[in-house]
């Protein structure tokens, strides 16, 4: 059932990001003519629709990137806590793969608007040599620090990967939790929702403080320094990817927790 | 085993009651209308039923199952408002239902959706308030489920589209079904009733076949209900 959910998330989520996809990708390559000819043709008329086209490049890419980021919300506000939330909380599907669904759909939107900002940075680059040049230095990267640190890339590719996704599923969730308490009241259901998201971010910030005020204390300073491990080069590097994304993944369960147990316990549809 | 159970089923919101001790059992196969005033707890029971809401005490059931996941196979639900997503077209719309409900029947809801001329590519946003209320009646009754809980569903439409509604209910229900309908239209309903049930702010006032109130006490159910209803 969550792939039945995930495929309808995605066709409601398509029709707004493919063509915004599709304005990135045209800019791009009208900034690229625009970089080639346009702009030194000594031609007013070029030169004016030159500087236009890149101006709209850079909207797009800030178009592109607000929007996977405000239909993240929208879809969890309309999809779930209005109208259609009496068709979606009677589906016979659980909680958990509603919320799931709607994650993992923004999660691979966030990738993928990244991928096709990437992508038309690349395709405004005057010719193909400076990307085969990218690409040319980006492996002589890997193939430097990999004979020197003995680097796994693929590990660290998929360590990053996880990382992201836990990175992003946490971002989605601190703003679900604040919706579905928001939404749980009868009345200001969006000041309330806005109100509890700020109320969460300072409580995560004021825990986060405890916490590393917590590691400044002689106890623990002495605890560490008793410690007997040592952990060198790419060892170091996988031990903080792997701490980072526990780090996300307890911020992200207590969100999780959160809305969950509102959407099961204080549904307050209109 | 009952379509529909409530055990001391109560509901508060606050210190406001909802529904006080309610208790009733609706077999499968008959049409019962859920009858009273705005905020006698018609949609609140209704809600609870789907798992929308929790009971405050008490228990409800369908078919023994408690609301939820399980249940939600078994319940066809017509919700007060317009809850379809309105981005869809109607044939998006059918893939839907089709994906979540194994007891779809999409030939039965092409067929009306074609009678009323609805073409499979129009959107739902593109339709009409009328016409939107008719394409979520056609799917909720497309489905061969074992309890339609029909919340209001000739309210605020013309006299016209009423017995177009009434008629897709009563030609598209699964007959070893029950079917709840909550109003407070009962002149427009009361011919497609085998049982009644009275709620007045939130307590079961009446509970009774439409014959019994037709041959005892010699009246209509909407008779009945201008009499134990009384401003």
């Amino acid at each position: 059932m969550l792939r039945k959910l995930m495929k309808h998330e995605f066709r409601a989520t398509a029709r707004v990001m493919g063509p915004l996809y599709l304005v990135l990708i045209i800019t791009a390559l009208g900034t690229n003519l625009s970089v080639r000819g346009m702009a030194d043709s000594g031609n007013l008329f070029l030169n004016l629709l030159g500087a236009m086209v890149a101006v709209a490049f850079t909207v797009a890419i800030l178009g592109v990137c607000l929007m996977s980021f405000a239909l993240m919300i929208q879809r969890f506000h309309h999809n779930l806590l209005r109208d259609e939330g009496y068709l979606m909380f009677t589906l016979p599907v659980s909680v958990h793969q509603q919320v799931w669904s709607k994650i993992i759909v923004s999660a691979v939107w966030f990738f993928l608007t990244g991928a096709a900002v990437m992508l038309s940075l690349m395709m405004i680059s005057l010719d193909v040599g400076v990307i085969q040049g990218f690409f040319r230095g980006l492996r002589a990267f890997f193939q430097a620090i990999t004979a020197y640190y003995a680097l796994n890339g693929t590990a660290i590719l998929l360590e990053l990967l996880v990382l992201f996704f836990v990175g992003c599923a946490a971002l989605c969730l601190q703003f679900y939790a604040a919706m579905a308490v928001g939404n749980s009241f009868a009345n200001h259901k969006t000041a309330l929702s806005v109100v509890f998201f700020f109320v969460f971010q300072f409580a995560t910030q004021f825990i986060s403080s405890l916490l590393l005020s917590g590691l400044d204390t002689p106890g623990m300073a002495q605890f560490l320094a008793n410690l007997d491990f040592q952990l060198r080069g790419m060892a170091a590097i996988h031990a903080g990817i792997a701490l980072m994304t526990l780090l996300t993944a307890i911020d992200g369960a207590v969100f999780y927790v959160i809305t969950v147990y509102f959407l099961k316990n204080r549904l307050n549809l209109e | 085993m009952e379509a529909l159970r409530c055990d001391g089923l109560c509901k508060q919101y606050g210190k406001i009651e909802a529904l006080s001790d309610v208790s009733l059992q609706i077999e499968p196969g008959r049409i019962v209308g859920l009858l009273g005033p705005n905020g006698s707890g018609k949609t609140t029971l209704i809600k609870l039923a789907n798992g929308l809401l929790t009971p405050t005490s008490g228990a409800i059931s369908i078919c023994g199952v408690a609301p939820g996941k399980d249940s939600h196979r078994l319940v066809s639900y017509l919700p007060e408002r317009t809850a379809i997503p309105t981005w869809m077209s109607a044939g998006q719309l059918l893939d839907f239902y089709g994906d979540f409900y194994e007891d779809f029947r999409r030939s039965a809801a092409e067929e009306m959706l074609s009678h009323l001329g609805i073409p499979l590519t129009q959107r739902i946003k593109q339709m009409s308030k009328g016409t939107r209320e008719k394409a979520q009646l056609i799917m909720v009754m497309s489905r061969a489920a074992k309890l339609y809980l029909l919340d209001e569903p000739i309210g605020g439409v013309d006299p016209a589209t009423r017995d177009y509604i009434l008629s897709t209910i009563i030609g598209n229900y699964n007959p070893e079904a029950a079917v709840v309908i909550s109003t407070h239209l009962i002149a427009d309903v009361e011919k497609v009733l085998d049982d009644v049930v009275f709620l007045d702010r939130g307590r079961v006032v009446l509970r009774s076949s439409v014959d019994e109130i037709r041959e005892e006490k010699g009246m209509s159910v909407d008779a009945l209900f201008r009499e134990v209803f009384k401003c």
